[in-house]
């Protein structure tokens, strides 16, 4: 919203405030100024403000408004313009209301014998620095009152209106035209018309229609002001995509009371500047009559809040500036009514912020740090976790990426391994980046793709961030660990599995095995692709890409945080131990079928073997038979003498020690 | 009858090998050496001329074994010098690589760090929400002015969207923990947007909820102020105004003079002299209700700060895509100092 300092002074005839100070002052108290310009204004220097209107302030989208924040701020008195009463006939023009639910209030009546013309200089001028085009003197008058007033109006030109005039909702996809000769389909979504017999006038509070547009033969008018439900005019709004300084106003909270001075305002300067004259009675339609509230207040809440004392005398006087009326015949609860203008206060806390902000935020010392109190550690584990993550990957040489959560349809099957199915977003305005996506492999790979094309070397990435899916009517939300590897040396998938077990047992994590992948994405090397499992969950995934560019070998491990995070809750390690003999290391060479898995084997071996006496097991060697794998496991056993050593090793493996 | 000092000294002279040093030292005090020669030959003397040589031979052998002994520790020295040089290792002068925190990540732990002192846990929530906890539990209820500044992206509409803002982490926070409480969370926010320089549609929140038997702005802004000096230094000059939020009230913005032009006005600041840091306010008494957080025991205060203005200006990045995407990257031989 703009507003002339001269505007201000008009209505605030005591104001000595400079231009500036009374921007900063509207700044002070919720109207941040966001423009501050020198302009001539009828041949004088003058000042425009530009401000941002609190999106509950519906009365301050107004010249009025601004400027009665202005006069309670500066404790001063405002003076509205005077309207000569109008006098109306007794016949009420042909309206009716249907969409009763969706009217608040509509003020209507007929003009006659009008001259319309170009609009003078000083209007054309004031609408200028709104950025609005001078349309004709009637146009340009309605939209000055709505700038002045903060309340729209619409004007018709009556000669071209057939029947009866309704305020309808429609119900059928219909071609409009608008105003500015843009048309657009409705599509029947219970739009809030105003309608003639024939056609449709306007669309209710957000833009008047061609059909009948006033222009400068225009001599009889049929002009309303209405007040709506602001939540259908915003819903009407956005989904036509229409935004105009009338729906802008509209969609808001306007208080339905006000616009009666708005209306008269509006026709007196009709009559003034045009000629003419009323040629029927008032339609006033207001069914339930808007009244302000009564709020118990405590006044000795305000210094609570304020966190300094603010005496009650003070609160008292900045309540009466800004109109409010106060009854204070209880000292310890007041009885506040503010003015019809504000429907924005409706309790107890909406009266003591008013006190406040009025009072002024910069007189709240802004230097107290607040006593520590301590309270109790809520902090989650998921959060530490991914903390140490990143303290361990970097280290590692590994950058951290931040990708984006949507990607290009298509994208998510490249990557994507889970029983998942993809979660489309219904409404995004990018329309290339439809999915949300299902592995952080999608972004490592861009990125990954990004930095070869620049000539990034060293590329060794990772990323902790959501991935997104669903089954039937669940959607799922999972917090995964990325880290994507290209190297060409020759450390192979081994080295990924290196970084990720480096990474996971930094956490505290053990028994960490892995089996040929049940679902392989499709970007990776079908033949070097394991889940990964810790004891018998699976946590992620680990596998070679194949890229068709690429320089040297690219390594991807994925792994699902959250499932970290729970199995730290359940289980607790204590690595240290005293070593009191020295440890025995023996060897046990196993054989297993092809498809067999290891794991099983090892566990039980593991079953056989007490824990409390394994300082480690680890598979050393790995060799290809005909038609089986030969393994050799190393178990370092601690606290035991050679013999005990071997007995239990036997013991375990039935198997010939080496 | 021997003088085996000069021989001895000249022989070791030319030794050039440890097998040189054992033949010579086989030579003077071997089994068959000079030294034991000359003692065989000792016994065939009369008992004068023992007395006479006997000493002289011990003398020799004495200093036989001297110059042996010295030679040996030379000749040790060499070899272990010899094995070290064997060994020995260059440097390759590469450079390894560093790994780097994101600055988005850089800033939050920050933050953390500092709510930490402060007494603060450090929560995290989930990014798909429901239009209760990101709107109506924050007395957004539908239809309200205020969710014009949120333009949702929805998974399915009215219900499912993705949060526009952290708050619906502080409206779980407050449903999920009986008071008094103080916690801090972080991550991502979506909006309705097409991405450019300037716009995205993800963007990254920091939160911080209060709950305490009492509570002011006094202690909000002393909270900010500290706060902004941790990250800013003590020069850093903050203005608190009157903002509408609503599920706080009253509501504040805190706003930080710009640094790029100390208040005068620029392109950083738009030319306001001002940049917007985010919002706060004492949380507003319907949103604890909703809580099922008795509004007459508890009071409490809330705030919330954009990340990425604070990242891309002390970053010198200027255009937001790069914060998550294939234009940022990282110096590897230089990392940030976090200390």
């Amino acid at each position: 919203m703009k507003i002339l300092y001269s505007q201000i002074k008009e209505l605030v005839s005591d104001l000595k405030a400079t231009p500036r100070n009374v921007g900063e002052a509207l700044t002070n108290i919720g109207f941040m100024m966001d423009g501050f310009e020198e302009v001539t204004y009828r041949g004088k220097k003058d000042y425009l403000l530009g401000l941002e209107i609190r999106q509950n302030r519906a009365d301050c989208l107004s010249v009025v408004g601004l400027s009665r924040e202005v006069a309670a701020y500066y404790g001063l008195k405002i003076k509205l313009p005077e309207v000569t009463p109008v006098s109306f006939l007794s016949d009420e023009p042909s309206v009716k209301v249907e969409s009763e639910k969706l009217v608040k209030r509509v003020l209507a009546l007929n003009m006659e014998g009008l001259k319309n013309e170009e609009s003078p200089k000083w209007l054309k001028e004031i609408l200028s620095f709104y950025d609005m085009n001078s349309i004709n003197l009637l146009v340009d008058l309605s939209n000055y009152v709505m700038i002045y007033t903060g309340y729209p109006s619409h004007l018709i030109d009556s000669s071209k209106v057939k029947g009866r005039i309704r305020w309808a909702t429609n119900k059928e996809k219909k071609k409009f035209t608008t105003l500015d000769d843009t048309t657009i389909t409705l599509d029947g979504k219970n739009e809030l018309t105003i309608e003639d017999d024939e056609k449709i006038l306007a669309l209710a509070g957000i833009i008047g229609g061609k059909e009948a547009a006033i222009d400068h033969k225009t001599q009889t008018i049929f002009m309303e002001m209405a007040i709506y439900d602001y939540d259908s005019i915003r819903q009407n709004a956005r989904n036509l995509r229409i935004v105009t300084e009338a729906s802008n106003r509209l969609e808001k909270n306007l208080d339905p009371n006000s616009a009666y001075y708005a209306f008269q305002l509006l026709t007196s300067l009709i009559i003034k500047h045009c000629n003419g004259a009323v040629c029927s009675g008032l339609y006033d339609y207001y069914p339930e009559k808007r009244l302000t509230p009564s709020i118990k207040f405590n006044p000795d809440k305000v210094s609570i809040f304020a966190g300094i004392e603010i005496p009650t005398n003070q609160s008292r006087k900045i309540l009466s500036d800004l109109d409010f009326s106060v009854d204070d015949k209880n000292k310890k609860l007041w009885v506040i009514q503010p003015p019809i203008s504000r429907t924005d206060v409706e309790m107890e806390e909406d009266v003591i912020e008013e006190v406040i902000r009025i009072f002024g935020y910069d007189k709240i010392p802004f230097d107290k740090v607040p006593k520590i109190e301590v309270v109790k550690d809520i902090t989650s584990r998921n959060v530490l976790l991914s903390k140490k993550v990143r303290d361990v990957l970097s280290p590692l040489g590994f950058d951290e990426i931040l990708s984006w959560p949507l990607t290009k349809a298509g994208e998510n099957e490249g990557t994507n391994y889970k029983d998942w199915d993809i979660l489309k977003l219904q409404n995004s305005v990018n329309e290339d980046f439809p999915d949300l996506r299902q592995s952080i492999g999608t972004g490592l790979v861009s990125q990954f793709r990004e930095y070869q094309k620049n000539n990034v070397d060293k590329i060794r990435i990772f990323e902790i961030g959501r991935v997104f899916g669903k089954k039937g009517d669940d959607y799922y939300e999972e917090e995964l660990l990325g880290i994507l590897m290209n190297t060409t040396s020759n450390i192979g998938v081994s080295g990924a599995r290196g970084v990720m077990e480096t990474t996971l047992r930094s956490l505290g994590i053990k028994e960490i095995k892995y089996e040929k992948a049940d679902r392989k994405p499709k970007i990776a090397n079908p033949y070097s692709c394991w889940d990964v499992y810790v004891k018998t969950v699976k946590v992620g995934i680990l596998y070679k890409l194949s890229l068709e560019k690429s320089n040297g070998n690219t390594y991807f491990v994925e792994v699902n945080m959250n499932k970290i995070t729970d199995m730290l809750d359940k289980f607790k390690i204590i690595p240290t131990v005293e070593i009191t003999k020295k440890l025995v290391i023996l060897d046990a060479n196993i054989e297993t079928k092809k498809d067999e898995s290891l794991n099983k084997y090892l566990n039980t071996i593991k079953g056989k073997i007490p824990d409390s006496k394994v300082w480690s097991m680890e598979v050393v060697d790995k060799f290809e038979l005909d038609k089986k794998t030969r393994y050799t496991v190393r178990v370092t056993y601690r606290e035991l003498s050679d013999q005990e050593a071997k007995n239990i090793h036997l013991l375990a493996f039935s198997t010939k020690v080496k | 009858m021997i003088n085996i000092g000069q021989d001895l000294e000249k022989e070791i002279a030319s030794i050039k090998s440890e097998e040189d040093f054992k033949q010579i030292r086989s030579k003077y005090l071997g089994a068959k050496g000079i030294i034991k020669g000359a003692l065989k030959e000792l016994a065939n003397m009369s008992i004068e001329e023992k007395k006479v040589q006997g000493p002289l031979i011990q003398q020799a052998k004495k200093e036989a074994e001297n110059i042996l002994d010295e030679k040996e520790k030379q000749l040790q020295s060499l070899i272990f010098d010899r094995n070290l040089l064997e060994q020995a290792e260059d440097l390759d002068m590469k450079l390894p690589k560093i790994g780097h925190l994101h600055p988005i990540t850089h800033t939050i732990n920050k933050l953390d760090s500092f709510f930490s002192r402060m007494g603060y846990s450090i929560m995290d929530g989930s990014e798909i929400e429901t239009d209760e906890y990101c709107f109506q539990r924050l007395n957004v209820p539908t239809g309200h002015p205020a969710r014009d500044m949120q333009d949702t992206l929805y998974i399915k509409e009215p219900h499912h969207l993705l949060r526009t803002q952290t708050s619906s982490i502080e409206a779980h926070i407050l449903e999920e923990n009986k008071p008094p409480f103080k916690a801090v969370c972080s991550g991502r926010v979506y909006r309705n947007e097409r991405v450019n320089s300037s716009n995205h549609f993800v963007f990254h929140h920091y939160q911080g909820v209060v709950v305490l038997e009492k509570v002011s702005l006094k202690d909000l802004f002393g909270t900010f102020d500290a706060l902004f000096k941790e990250m800013y230094g003590p020069d850093v000059v903050v203005r608190y105004r009157n903002k509408y939020y609503p599920e706080v009230e009253p509501g504040v913005g805190p706003d930080m003079r710009c640094f790029g032009c100390q208040g005068k006005g620029c392109t950083i600041c738009k030319g306001v002299g001002w940049i917007e840091m985010g919002g706060a306010g004492i949380i507003h008494p319907n949103v604890l209700e909703m809580a099922n957080i008795d509004k007459d025991k508890w009071m409490g205060f809330a705030f919330g700060l954009g990340l990425d203005r604070w990242v891309m200006a002390k970053y010198n990045i200027h255009d937001i895509r790069t914060l998550l995407g294939g234009n940022l990257g990282y110096k590897y031989y230089e990392n940030e100092n976090t200390i």
